[in-house]
């Protein structure tokens, strides 16, 4: 009487996803505290608190949210879950997260070693998570979402491949003609064939489950992750050839991502049911963000002006974040109401009551006003430590709402009282 | 039979609406879910606590699932 060949443990233990998503805010919070004491060194491209506070945003944050969010949707996107998955997420979480603090410290305290260090941490976390979930993606069901993932993990190892090159230079302090290229290539690889695609090939499924939307257009799951992956390709190309005209390839993905901004900001707009969820308002703010983004990218090819570039690199990891935000709002509640009912649960609460939905709309107004100054700072360097100061206790409430949201799980699963049929 | 058309419902409220619907389930009773995506964590949670289902998808693509907690009741006799 059961579903053909479905296997019965989909759902990872609660533990496995929620270690990435709790060390998110705690990144949150060593991000917001740099923003404070160094807005002017974070204003300045290339300075090493500005590429640690880079990496804390994309890696500490924005991966390692979508890594969690990876364990947990793998199952119910893929059909087969990640194997041993508490083993494996302790593993990758690990690495991931030594990683990260490594190369955070080797750029801010210019201590070389580390960057051998972060090499040795992030190149196995992701090498280790790519072989891990690359074969899964491979299996006998195959959709749309699942080959945009495959481009997405993809991307994923050759982002840490480039990285490891860039940070055996900066180990070494040998730095190759290549080394501009290198690095377009690895931030192009990361923003859009990692982010972007997994944030859009996500959204294909989940936006329309989550929100009871109508679908995206079959043409646009079918034919994005391909024109992205030649446009992508063919920059990287470009660039180490020093052929003209590279932009043109940016405006290729620049118009995909500005067609996914307006059809996903359309599906919420005329989704069916209007229920007010801090959830939904995460994804209007983020595709809001992506459109500043890609205007200011734009502004910036056009007028050659610095802030308008650093404005729109902060501003697509802020809508990556949202977005990112606004899945856990969704999955957090619901990884605990799921193990609770699985496991019998009397005392399990209504979905809504494990992060209270007041809680939410507070850490979205908290980020919006975080977002809003951290985007006006390029023009205004001092407003980034108001940033910061609104980042702190964004982050701050996020962290409270993930730790007792676990709390609530670990309290019920020891002393809940397992339910009766009645009848 | 008992039925709860989901297919308008946010996301997660056809879960919870159906496990509730569940828990309160009598011997010989069967929910008739529908559904627009097919449920698998809803399938784990009733397996786990005793229960049996059948699910199938019909020609407007919408998804059936027959639940009950009567192991004699075949639920292939309730499709609609």
């Amino acid at each position: 009487m059961f579903r053909r060949g479905l296997s019965l443990e989909q759902a990872p233990p609660i533990k496995a996803v929620l270690r990435f998503f709790i060390t998110l805010p705690v990144f949150g919070l060593i991000l917001s505290c740099l923003m404070i004491f160094f807005p002017a060194e974070i204003l300045t491209p290339s300075h090493p608190f500005s590429l640690s506070a880079i990496h804390l945003l994309f890696l500490g944050m924005v991966s390692m949210g979508m890594i969690g969010a990876l364990f947990q949707m793998q199952s119910v996107l893929g059909g087969a879950p990640i194997p041993q998955p508490l083993g494996n997420s302790l593993i990758i979480h690990t690495l991931f997260t030594l990683g990260t603090l490594a190369l955070v410290s080797a750029f801010m305290f210019g201590i070389r070693e580390l960057f051998v260090v972060t090499s040795v941490f992030l190149g196995s976390a992701i090498v280790y998570f790519a072989q891990i979930l690359l074969p899964l993606l491979f299996g006998k069901i195959t959709h749309d979402t699942l080959k945009g993932m495959r481009v997405a993990i993809f991307s994923l190892f050759i982002t840490a491949i480039l990285g490891i090159i860039m940070a055996s230079s900066y180990a070494s302090q040998s730095f190759s003609d290549h080394h501009a290229m290198i690095r377009t290539s690895h931030y192009s690889m990361a923003l859009i064939g990692w982010i972007s695609m997994l944030i859009m090939y996500v959204a294909f499924q989940v936006v329309e489950m989550f929100y009871v939307t109508i679908p995206y257009s079959d043409w646009c799951k079918h034919n994005i992750k391909k024109i992205l992956v030649i446009a992508l390709s063919l920059k990287i190309i470009w660039l180490f050839t020093a052929l003209p005209f590279e932009w043109f390839f940016d405006m290729i993905i620049v118009s995909l991502l500005v067609g996914f901004m307006v059809t996903t900001t359309k599906r919420l707009y005329t989704r069916k049911r209007r229920v007010s969820d801090a959830s939904v308002w995460f994804w209007f703010a983020g595709m809001g963000l992506l459109g500043i983004s890609l205007g200011t990218y734009c502004g910036s090819l056009i007028f050659g002006y610095a802030p308008l570039e650093s404005m729109s690199l902060m501003t697509f990891g802020l809508f990556a974040l949202s977005v990112i935000l606004g899945m856990m709002g969704k999955i957090i509640p619901f990884l605990v109401w799921f193990h609770l009912n699985a496991s019998g649960f009397m005392e399990t609460p209504v979905m809504s009551n494990i992060i209270p939905q007041k809680r939410l709309k507070i850490t979205f107004w908290l980020f919006v006003s975080t977002a809003f100054f951290t985007l006006i700072s390029p023009l205004y360097p001092t407003l980034l430590s108001l940033a910061g100061a609104s980042g702190m206790v964004t982050f701050g409430i996020l962290f409270f709402n993930i730790l007792t949201a676990f709390k609530l799980y670990y309290h019920i699963s020891k002393n809940g009282t397992k339910f009766r049929f009645n009848g | 039979m008992i039925e709860i058309d989901a297919r308008e419902m946010e996301h997660p409220l056809p879960l919870e609406v159906t496990v509730e619907g569940f828990r309160n389930l009598k011997d010989s009773e069967v929910i008739h879910l529908i559904h627009r995506r097919e449920p698998l964590p809803l399938f784990e949670i009733i397996s786990k606590n005793g229960g049996f289902y059948h699910s199938y998808q019909s020609d407007d693509e919408a998804w059936h699932i027959l639940i009950t907690r009567d192991c004699h009741i075949n639920l292939e006799h309730f499709r609609v």
